[in-house]
């Protein structure tokens, strides 16, 4: 019999040994195979139009579907290079119709065809205003969208531009109009479909642990193709170092983003893990708010002055704090862009770094130290302001603290406020700073992000500083008209140079991705706009499965 | 009758307390800086969340808020989070058992492992076993809690692979527990988080202990019981340790309310999905009914393990117990 004394250690010793031996599944062959991908946040909700995280993003990609969408070459202007997912053909019936046939072989997961009643339907519900999708104003350049039979789908459009086809396309995700019809649009967001969505795309939505997990499976009757991985399985995690060291401890495949130099060197001593750069969909600047913070509808008393901006700009020196911060992670960004742009061009002129000018057009501009206490000066008021930043973001805490000794070189005082997220969501939102280290991140298309940012359009939404230039704002809608790719990049490089005269912002970085994946998944390819777009071709073949590969339930 | 007296008078002044708490931060929650609006690392665009406060009703002015939600809260109905998309209860109802299996386990090291260790401290006071634990539960008491859990993480769970880095199940063989197998794969994730809190805690009672043993060890019952020929077993744990057990009830009734209300860093850190992330996720993005009915049950926790310290204090010293009315001061001094 067993001594009490030892009763314990036994138990133990038991639950160790259950709990590590792995059960022995029975899926063999090739489309087998688990991807476990270490989320750090989780979605509140998987109904699209109210979903604009990225989990939720990367979910919502392998539940439903578009009608098509961008290639690897992120190519926005016109047709070309676009892929058919749920519509088969279009064509352009006249200028500003454009007319979809969907592919009749397209089933909702509960057997359902998909009909051109349903992306009626989804374009209705993006648009209303009940709904309140952030999608909604991508989409005000179509007028709407009518089906002409149960397979085809008629999008008109308000006028004629290189991008209609992919704002019919990109940022809409078809639903199912008979499951959702019945529920009262303001119920939306409480709708029990966004916690057990039924979509119609390669894979299907099996459970949510909350605060755990979320469980997908192939639908092996897809209709472009059975996916090539049986179960994905998002395991969520509220913290970023827990989730590399879940791939780099053999508990998950995927980790899409390691974010910081220390990360990529630990997935690369990982045996089992491969690692991936590709281009970042997000840049990071230092905003100046033009309007003063103590009353918006007046003039900032020192960001109204362009002459100001562009001194400061040329005080930072942006390379060096690429080096120290980020190493060879990211890349100076030309102007309000990130990596995934098609407009990247680091041949842009922008303002150099070069403190004396800086400091001659300071002294031009009265700013001197009058006081000889190290900070310019002027009428008795010093050359001071506050860096707002998120206190939840360590590189940019760390940016704020480096542009604070580079400002200080110049004869300038930072204070730093680091606040919380919410806080700084809020001043921001209510132009209430003075300067803030603000993120963007950018979809494929130049018009539709640096317009909602840069221009007056972005007045009362995420043109935060309250940037105004005609002369921009011209050359932006010349661009957003322009015919072909070659010249649409021409005018843009000329509205990104009038801005960058302008220095309503210094852009700080624009990071490239890094992911790390385990080394038995095959195919892997990763859109620079959406990591997991491509999911479904991604493959573990049968000799390289392990067993989590092979678990059945 | 006077005990249930003096219960029902403790009981109302609990739920008064309960009530101006929840008025307290259901206040200072909505006139904090920061708007129920975005994720936590993301700006969403004004207008967008406009609409979404307008149809929560947070745009309406706070006192007719609080009305409305005092209401609702008479019905029962702890309202909607809108970070989670779901209904307040549900969230909770779903975090509560993950809460009380992650601080009971660590509570029950923690006391278990701290009683043991005073005691056996006590017993050999002053000489070299008391003064290597001392020096080590000191050591370990000293530890911030979130860098014990980093470090065990990164030793057991990245370098040797013995144990999971985070989180409550393995998601591929066991996203919920339906066997034997994955009840075992619960503890086994278990292990790391609740020894984290566990060990600190038993730390901090194995020195509040020892004193209770020794402040006890010197009184005249110890001596005429060993005078009486009691054997030192019987001393030791029915004489000493049940009068030196006042100040380990009373520390057990404030650790009651983690039961409920959960370890916001260790939840955090190990991915455990349990009311104390709740919490702090609820804060980060604003959720102001999270937040509340996160507060309404920690508060209730408070008081509840206050009661219940004080009913077992008389259990364990009838000089303790209530006779008369007079005596109420005394027990709710």
């Amino acid at each position: 019999m067993l001594r009490r004394s030892y009763l314990p250690s036994f138990v133990v010793i038991v639950v160790i040994t259950i709990a590590g031996c792995e059960r022995r599944g029975g899926c063999t062959g090739a489309n087998c195979g688990t991807l476990v991908n270490a989320a750090i946040s989780e979605p509140g909700t998987l109904l699209p139009p109210s979903s604009e995280d990225v989990v939720a993003n990367d979910i919502d990609e392998q539940v439903f579907l578009k009608l098509a969408d961008v290639g690897m070459s992120e190519n926005t202007i016109g047709d070309e290079d676009f892929q058919p997912l749920l519509a088969k053909t279009w064509e352009w019936d006249g200028p500003l119709t454009l007319v979809f046939h969907l592919d009749p072989r397209a089933r909702w997961h509960d057997n359902t065809p998909v009909t051109a009643a349903d992306v009626e339907f989804t374009f209705n519900a993006y648009t209303d205003s009940t709904v309140g999708s952030p999608f909604r104003p991508k989409l005000r350049r179509i007028a709407s969208v009518t089906q002409r039979d149960s397979l085809t789908a008629v999008f008109r459009f308000r006028e004629r531009y290189p991008e209609m086809f992919y704002d019919a396309v990109y940022h809409m995700r078809i639903l199912p109009a008979h499951l959702l019809r019945p529920v009262p649009r303001d119920q939306w967001r409480t709708a029990a479909f966004g916690r057990k969505p039924i979509g119609c795309g390669p894979y299907k939505f099996v459970s949510w642990q909350p605060a755990q997990s979320i469980e997908l499976i192939a639908d092996s009757t897809f209709f472009l193709g059975r996916p090539g991985i049986r179960r994905l399985i998002w395991r969520i995690t509220p913290n970023l170092q827990v989730a590399v060291q879940q791939v780099i401890a053999d508990q998950a495949d995927v980790r899409e983003q390691l974010v910081t130099p220390e990360n990529v060197e630990r997935a690369r001593a990982a045996q089992q893990l491969s690692v991936y750069t590709y281009r970042g969909n997000v840049y990071t600047y230092l905003s100046f708010n033009q309007r003063s913070p103590d009353d918006t509808t007046k003039p900032n008393p020192l960001f109204a002055d362009r002459e100001l901006r562009r001194a400061l700009s040329m005080a930072v020196d942006r390379a060096s704090l690429l080096k120290s911060a980020l190493g060879d992670l990211a890349k100076v960004p030309p102007g309000p862009m990130s990596a995934l742009l098609w407009i990247w061009d680091e041949d842009i002129r922008q303002l150099p770094y070069d403190t004396a000018q800086a400091g001659r057009r300071l002294n031009a501009l009265g700013w001197r130290d009058h006081d000889g206490d190290g900070v310019r000066d002027k009428d008795g008021q010093p050359l001071a302001f506050h860096i707002l930043v998120p206190s939840s973001s360590v590189l940019r805490r760390q940016y704020a603290r480096l542009l604070q000794e580079q400002f200080r070189a110049v004869g300038v005082r930072i204070e730093i406020d680091e606040l919380e997220p919410s806080v700084v969501g809020q001043r921001v939102a209510t132009g209430k700073f003075d300067t803030a280290i603000l993120s963007r991140s950018n979809d494929p298309s130049p018009s539709s992000g640096i317009a909602q940012t840069w221009t007056r359009a972005g007045f009362g939404g995420s043109n935060f500083g309250r940037y105004y230039s005609p002369d921009f704002e011209r050359v932006v809608d010349l661009a957003g008209t322009a015919t072909s790719r070659d010249k649409a990049k021409q005018l843009w490089r000329a509205a990104i140079e009038t801005l960058n005269a302008d220095a309503p912002a210094i852009f700080l970085y624009a990071l490239d991705n890094v992911a790390a994946v385990h080394k038995r998944v095959d195919n892997v390819q990763l859109r620079p706009d959406s990591w997991a777009a491509v999911l479904r071709t991604w493959r573990i073949p049968p000799d390289r499965q392990i067993d989590r590969d092979r678990v059945e339930r | 009758m006077t005990v249930a007296a003096w219960l029902l008078r403790r009981v109302l002044a609990s739920v008064a307390i309960v009530f101006a708490v929840v008025t307290f931060v259901f206040i200072l929650i909505h006139i904090a800086p920061g708007k129920p609006c975005g994720g936590q690392n993301e700006i969403v665009d004004p207008a967008v969340c406009d609409e979404v406060n307008r149809q929560l009703g947070f745009d309406r002015p706070i006192l007719e808020q609080y009305g409305l939600y005092v209401l609702a809260l008479a019905r029962g109905d702890l309202g909607y989070s809108f970070s989670l998309h779901r209904p307040v209860r549900d969230a909770i109802a779903e975090t509560i058992p993950f809460t009380l299996q992650l601080a009971g386990a660590a509570l029950v090291l923690d006391f278990a492992l701290g009683l043991a260790l005073g005691i056996y401290q006590a017993r050999r006071a002053n000489r070299l076993p008391d003064v290597i634990i001392a020096n080590i539960t000191l050591f370990v008491y000293s530890l911030p809690t979130f860098w014990l859990a980093l470090l065990l993480l990164l030793v057991f769970g990245e370098k040797l692979a013995w144990f999971p880095v985070g989180g409550p199940n393995n998601p591929v063989l066991c996203p919920v527990i339906d066997s034997a197998f994955c009840l075992a794969d619960r503890f086994w994730h278990l292990i790391l988080p609740a020894t984290t809190l566990g060990l600190v805690g038993a730390a901090g009672t194995a020195r509040f202990q020892r004193a209770a043993m020794l402040a006890v060890a010197s009184q005249d019952y110890i001596r005429t019981a060993r005078a009486k020929g009691a054997p030192e077993r019987r001393v030791v744990l029915h004489h000493q340790l049940r009068n030196a057990l006042l100040s380990f009830i009373t520390r057990f009734g404030l650790a009651l309310p983690f039961l409920l209300t959960g370890a916001v860093l260790i939840e955090t850190i190990f991915a455990w999905p349990g009311m104390g992330r709740l919490a702090f996720e609820a804060i980060l993005t604003r959720d102001y009914p999270l937040v509340t009915a996160t507060a309404l049950i920690a508060s209730t926790m408070v008081v509840a393990g206050n009661l219940v310290a004080d009913l077992l204090l008389g259990v364990a010293d009838p000089r303790l117990r209530v006779r008369t009315a007079s005596d109420l001061d005394v027990v709710t001094a």
